[in-house]
């Protein structure tokens, strides 16, 4: 599976988001998922994928995507490339 | 009360008898306890696995992320709230919003996010802890919610006075409209401490009633020689007080007045009480309300059903009424709802506010063998039908020794 559908899986899951609106592009904030939603959503990453997430994640992440490439480069080691 | 007049415009309950006024109101008349045995996963760690919980779900009254954010005590104190808004018929948007208020009255405030938090960093030995924890588990969470739920800006404050916490949020509030402080307060309180941590602890004082195995809804017995102690409830009730006028000028349905307040504390011993400091209270709280103790037509007592309570409150009656501690009905309904802690003064209020409406004094159920030292008139053999009567009185004590007492008085017709 990929990160975008496991993400969105825990999303729908744990906070009620519909599918359709968990595009790349959108906004967690806009979700209701806020600065203290996105760290628990770290723990749900963090067992999901089973990962340690060293620290505080960043504090830039604010789409979907973000999230994704943010994981992504958790699980490869490397620094995550991210969408413009 | 010195100064305006306060009227009683609404009110809203969750509570082990109901989740409406009209459910309290039937499960009172029908004499019906709420007291069972815990599911199995708590009652089988419990010598007293007792309790009185409330049959309410979150989830379809919430949205997801903000049900992320609420305990259950602030899940049912939004929910009693909310009724109490709507019973009201108040529309707060034509209200100068800085002259509403919210008192809340809790004990324990958000217990089971506290549970849970120390579940995961000692049982199971997690380094992580919701970051929510803090928000959810603090004391003044149930009043800051129901002020962002309503948009009411005056004053906010939590009153943390142990079992009388939610009489005090409502006396308290009641003197901001009285002083003309404020014209609207949403007051009341809410409990929800029927999680593992919370009830070991209250065993752990030797203070719970010993479960009745033939019948565990019959546990709770005050006044009775044979009580064991209090069993634990939860749930939330609130009231909307208002400014008589205000509430004359709005076409409001005034159910009933709150009269009288008096507040004192023991200052002598953590957890004895003593007759000097409930009779004071009940002095002071007929003196407010400008009324002798013969107008008084029902009390609700605050009858735990603890050896401690029940003999010094029937001594505390006695010394205030004098030979009218006699005549007037008095139960203990916590024998049908449970202790609601920092919520039953709030529960209590109401029930004697609905008892002067319905003129219908409700029972003190399971009082078979009565105790010579609680020799009044407990109404023990059911509800009782009475004939309309002009004021009651609802008692609230507590460890620590903060005794509250509120009185009401019928709708004028």
């Amino acid at each position: 599976m990929s990160t975008l559908s496991a993400l969105q899986e825990i999303l729908v899951k744990e906070y009620a988001i519909p599918l359709e609106r968990l595009m790349p592009d959108a906004l967690l904030s806009s979700l209701g998922v806020d600065s203290l939603g996105m760290l628990e959503l770290m723990f749900k990453i963090e067992d999901r994928f089973n990962l340690k997430i060293p620290g505080d994640p960043p504090t830039d992440l604010a789409t979907v995507a973000d999230v994704v490439a943010y994981v992504d480069s958790l699980i490869t080691g490397e620094p995550g490339r991210r969408e413009p | 009360m010195i100064g305006r007049r306060i009227a009683v415009t609404g009110m809203g309950v969750v509570t082990p008898l109901g989740n409406s006024l009209a459910e309290l109101s039937a499960n009172l008349g029908a004499g019906k306890s709420a007291v069972r045995r815990l599911a199995p996963s708590l009652a089988a760690r419990l010598r007293s696995p007792i309790g009185a919980p409330v049959d309410f779900d979150a989830t379809p009254r919430f949205d997801p992320p903000r049900l992320r954010m609420l305990d259950r005590v602030s899940q049912l104190a939004l929910e009693a709230a909310g009724q109490a808004v709507s019973h009201s018929g108040i529309d707060f948007r034509a209200e100068d919003l800085e002259r509403c208020g919210v008192f809340v009255g809790s004990g324990m405030g958000g217990a089971s996010t506290t549970d849970e938090g120390y579940q995961a960093l000692y049982a199971e030995g997690s380094d992580r802890i919701k970051p929510y924890t803090v928000l959810a588990a603090m004391t003044s969470a149930a009043a800051s919610w129901i002020g962002i739920d309503h948009g009411i800006t005056g004053p906010n404050i939590t009153f943390s006075t142990a079992c009388s916490s939610s009489a005090v949020a409502i006396g308290e509030a009641a003197l901001r409209i009285a002083g003309g402080a404020a014209d609207v307060m949403i007051a009341g309180g809410a409990e929800a401490p029927l999680t593992y941590g919370v009830l070991r602890a209250w065993e752990a004082m030797r203070t719970l009633a010993t479960e009745n195995s033939a019948d565990p809804s019959a546990s709770c017995r005050p006044f009775s020689l044979n009580r064991s102690g209090l069993v634990l409830g939860e749930g939330a009730a609130f009231t909307i007080l208002e400014d008589w006028n205000h509430a004359l000028a709005r076409g409001a349905t005034i159910h009933g007045e709150l009269s009288g307040y008096g507040l004192t504390c023991d200052a002598a011993h953590i957890t004895r009480p003593t007759v000097m400091g409930q009779a004071g209270a009940m002095r002071a709280a007929l003196r407010s309300a400008g009324l002798h103790p013969r107008s008084i037509g029902y009390i609700n007592a605050h009858g735990t059903a603890t050896v401690q309570n029940d003999a010094t409150e029937t001594e505390a009656i006695k010394t205030v009424f004098g030979e009218d501690a006699y005549r007037v009905p008095i139960s203990s309904t916590k024998s049908m709802h449970g202790h609601l802690l920092g919520a039953a003064g709030a529960l209590e209020f109401i029930i004697t506010v609905l008892s002067l409406r319905e003129h219908l004094v409700p029972p003190t159920l399971h009082l078979d063998v009565p105790d010579p030292a609680c020799d009044l008139d407990y109404v023990a053999a059911g509800p009782r039908r009475v004939a309309p009567f002009r004021a009651a009185m609802s008692n609230s004590f507590a460890f620590g020794g903060t005794n509250a007492v509120l009185i009401a008085e019928g709708r004028p017709t």
